[in-house]
């Protein structure tokens, strides 16, 4: 079997044979979850052809080609449910696309009810409501491997008799039966199978209190537990299973408690750690070619657009690539070992209290690092409401961005003392406190709105804990490849257009006589400033370096680039929001950087450094940071000796970063995973407002407490 | 009795399903229909969910529904 488009010539008109590439068969896959039915996916069809959103709904669909023995053969893998009662838009999804209801996509040709072995009792009973369709139907028994060795055996035979359709038996990892299943899929094609009569008798004998449905699921089951009797065969094997040890091991009270902290924090710790010096490669080889840009075009209006515009742009959105492609490699990886239940079940309670669920952990854990693979994850929450509350709080789990704002403002302006114990100093106190903010206010919004806007009867948290199983390669890189592919895909392209906007915004207008005014303007204010200073005042120095630098060349054009920075759209914006900001303790260049970082808040370093008069120098560096932290401090608001960066005001810095929405990545991701343009906009009113309010309150309790 | 009551370790077989709704026809549907065998497993800490082991397999709900699970004496 191979999964390439192949067939037989097809004749010219209407009437198209069936199992040719223009008409191909198309079979269904549904299944549980948890029963290696994306890895019989990939064993049959490979990688997918298709892979999208069914229309209007963020229902995954995932469509494949493969051809045996020359009929080519489309394969739909319907998303994992447990009933065909709709409750869910999953299971709306799967009824609708069997029943041919489904606009664009045709009624299956046959169903392959993809059964795991070691519990085939419940797996039988989504197999029973399948077979009920009427469609042709196919059993496949998978994990028949991992039964045996639980000491499972299963009467396939006798279970086909039964039911009246094909069971066949596969181990997917090592193609056991793959062959055999596409047989059987061709031989039922043209079959109209019979409707089972079992249930009826049994529905008789249900108490007639019970609902209509909750009577169907009582009859079903005590149906399917007559209908097992004899086939399923348990002998307890002469060996545990390895898989089975480790299972008890995950499991256990006090092991099991600890191996997931530990996992949990290797998994964050490689997503801030490991990931940092592919980030490192990757700004390094943008840093690379746009230096090459440099060199080859002519100075001007192109070369800033291609090289500050565009490259940047473009270095923005692959510099993510590294922590979404680790994010997902691990919760793929746990999701094939079985784990990533066990660690929503062990978090439910905890998330339970802020109006959230189990689920949510780990994406929101995630998005300490980075809230864009963190939203991606949240696919993983199947109930909508969840999904979009989590969605809209993981924005405030302080991201590795804010990291070195914190670290500077932490640095520079909190004293260094000791709180209580030696070794526990206030500036480390605030950085944590800085997390802090960011955690309680998303606990803050979850309960708020789940209580308001989003609330609704709780969803039920019953969820199967499937057991240890070893995580299959394919189906882990494919969901890395997935997920690198559609971010690139949906976000990439926006976030490279935002940024190229943000460039112009930042370079024009660009009036040469208006920037030697300002610089002679800077010149002057130097000068009397340092007049009026003693030799051996703190900031005497520093001012006299800056006015030496003036001399110099890449001094003058530093100056020259804060000047045309200040005159562009931004820095008019900076001056207009000025009123806006001045009750945080901010003055207008604190707006302005504060607006050229609502794109994306690592930029804020750099915009300061370049409005102070930096130039290029790198505040991320330590010796930029010094230089940077030394301007800081000597600033004053203009006209006056006043410092503006008092203690109170890099504190309300921190809590407005800490708080804000500004990285326009994670916007578009928001849009991208909830289909709407509603939820960004949403995000950003109610963090910026949220923010603002926060840093004025900082600000202004720290200056009435005289901090 | 409820089946949140049941001790971590102890078998028991249910009676009833309280209710009807999504919770209710979701807990049936899992399998915990009249008559089945329930092994409490474990439970998460702080009052989280319980595990339980039936027909085979190992299912994880809420305190609050397991109290809609009324177990035989």
């Amino acid at each position: 079997m191979s999964p390439t488009p192949e067939g037989p010539a097809e004749p010219a008109g209407t009437d198209l044979p069936v199992g040719s590439v223009r008409r191909p068969f198309v079979v269904a896959l549904l299944g549980n979850p948890n029963t290696g039915k994306s890895t019989l996916f990939s064993a049959l069809a490979g990688i997918p052809t298709r892979i999208g959103n069914y229309p209007g709904v963020t229902v995954e669909e995932k469509v494949g080609r493969f051809t045996h023995r020359g009929c080519v053969i489309d394969l739909i893998d319907l998303p994992g449910t447990y009933s065909l009662v709709p409750k869910s838009p999953d299971e709306q999804v799967a009824v609708d696309v069997l029943q041919g209801k489904l606009p664009g996509a045709p009624t299956p040709d046959c169903v392959v009810v993809v059964a795991d072995a070691t519990n085939l009792e419940r797996n039988c009973y989504l197999a029973t409501q399948v077979l009920a369709l009427k469609l042709p139907t196919v059993m496949a028994l998978t994990l028949s491997d991992i039964a045996a060795e639980k000491g499972i055996t299963i009467d396939a035979a006798a279970l086909s008799q039964r039911l009246d359709c094909p069971v066949v038996r596969v181990v997917a990892p090592t193609r056991v039966g793959i062959d055999a299943l596409g047989d059987a899929i061709l031989a039922v094609m043209n079959s109209t199978p019979q409707p089972l009569p079992g249930i009826d008798a049994h529905l008789a004998t249900v108490d007639a209190h019970h609902a209509p449905a909750a009577r169907e699921a009582i009859a079903r089951y005590a149906w399917i537990e007559q209908l097992l009797d004899g086939i399923v065969q348990r002998q307890p094997p002469i060996q545990r299973p390895l898989g089975e040890r480790i299972d008890e091991l995950l499991t256990h009270r006090v092991w099991g408690t600890l191996v997931f902290a530990a996992t949990m924090l290797t998994m964050f710790s490689s997503i801030f750690w490991l990931a940092a010096p592919l980030m490192d490669g990757i700004s390094s080889s943008i840093d690379w070619v746009s230096e090459w840009l440099v060199s080859l075009l002519p100075p001007g209006a192109i070369r800033s657009l291609v090289v500050d515009g565009v490259l940047a742009g473009v270095g923005g959105v692959v510099v993510f690539v590294p922590q979404i492609a680790l994010l997902f490699l691990f919760v793929a990886v746990l999701e094939g070992c079985g784990y990533l239940s066990r660690a929503a079940f062990l978090m439910d309670r905890l998330l339970c209290g802020v109006g959230l669920s189990g689920k949510s952990f780990i994406p929101l854990l995630s998005s300490f690092a980075c809230a864009i693979p963190g939203i991606m994850a949240t696919r993983t929450i199947a109930n909508p409401r969840d999904r979009l509350l989590t969605i809209l709080v993981a924005p405030l789990m302080s991201c590795s961005a804010r990291l070195p704002v914190y670290l500077l403002l932490c640095g520079a302006f909190v004293p260094n003392v000791a709180v209580g114990i030696p070794w526990l100093r206030l500036p480390a106190l605030v950085l944590a406190g800085m997390y802090a903010v960011g955690v309680v206010t998303a606990a803050l919004v979850s309960l708020l709105l789940s209580r308001t806007i989003f609330r609704g009867p709780l969803e039920p948290f019953v969820m199967e804990l499937p057991g240890w199983r070893w995580p299959r390669w394919p189906v882990v890189l494919e969901r890395v490849r997935e997920a690198v592919l559609s971010f690139l895909q949906n976000a990439g392209t926006l976030i490279v257009a935002v940024s190229i906007v943000i460039w112009a915004l930042a370079s024009y207008p660009r009036n040469e006589a208006a920037i030697e005014a300002e610089v002679a303007i800077h010149r002057t204010t130097l000068t009397t400033r340092l007049a009026g200073l003693q030799e051996d005042d703190s900031d005497h120095l520093e001012l006299a370096d800056q006015l030496a630098a003036l001399d110099t060349e890449t001094g003058l054009e530093a100056v020259r680039r804060g000047a045309a920075q200040r005159q562009s759209i931004l820095g008019r914006l900076g001056r207009l929001v000025e009123p806006l900001v001045k009750p945080l303790g901010w003055d207008w260049r604190l707006g302005c950087a504060a607006i050229a970082s609502f794109p994306a808040r690592e930029v804020v370093l750099g915009t300061l450094g370049v409005i102070y008069n930096l130039g290029d120098v790198d505040p991320g560096e330590a010796e930029g940071g010094t230089a940077l932290v030394r301007r800081l401090k000597a600033a004053t608001w203009d006209g006056t000796n006043r410092k503006v960066f008092t203690l109170p005001v890099a504190l309300s810095i921190m809590v407005f970063f800490a708080l804000c929405a500004q990285c326009a990545s994670t916007l578009v991701v928001i849009g991208r995973e909830t289909n709407s343009w509603l939820w960004p906009v949403v995000t950003f009113t109610y963090m910026t407002v949220l923010a603002w309010l926060a840093a004025f309150a900082t600000y202004q309790l720290g200056t009435l407490a005289g901090w | 009795m409820s089946l949140e009551r049941v001790a971590v370790g102890s078998e028991a077989r249910v009676a009833d399903i309280s209710g009807v709704d999504a919770v209710s026809l979701r807990l049936l549907e899992m399998g915990l229909t009249p008559g089945v065998n329930v092994r409490v497993v474990g439970a998460a800490p702080l009052g989280g969910p319980l595990e339980l082991e039936l027909r085979g397999y190992r299912l994880s709900i809420r305190r609050h529904e397991a109290a809609r699970v009324a177990i035989a004496k």
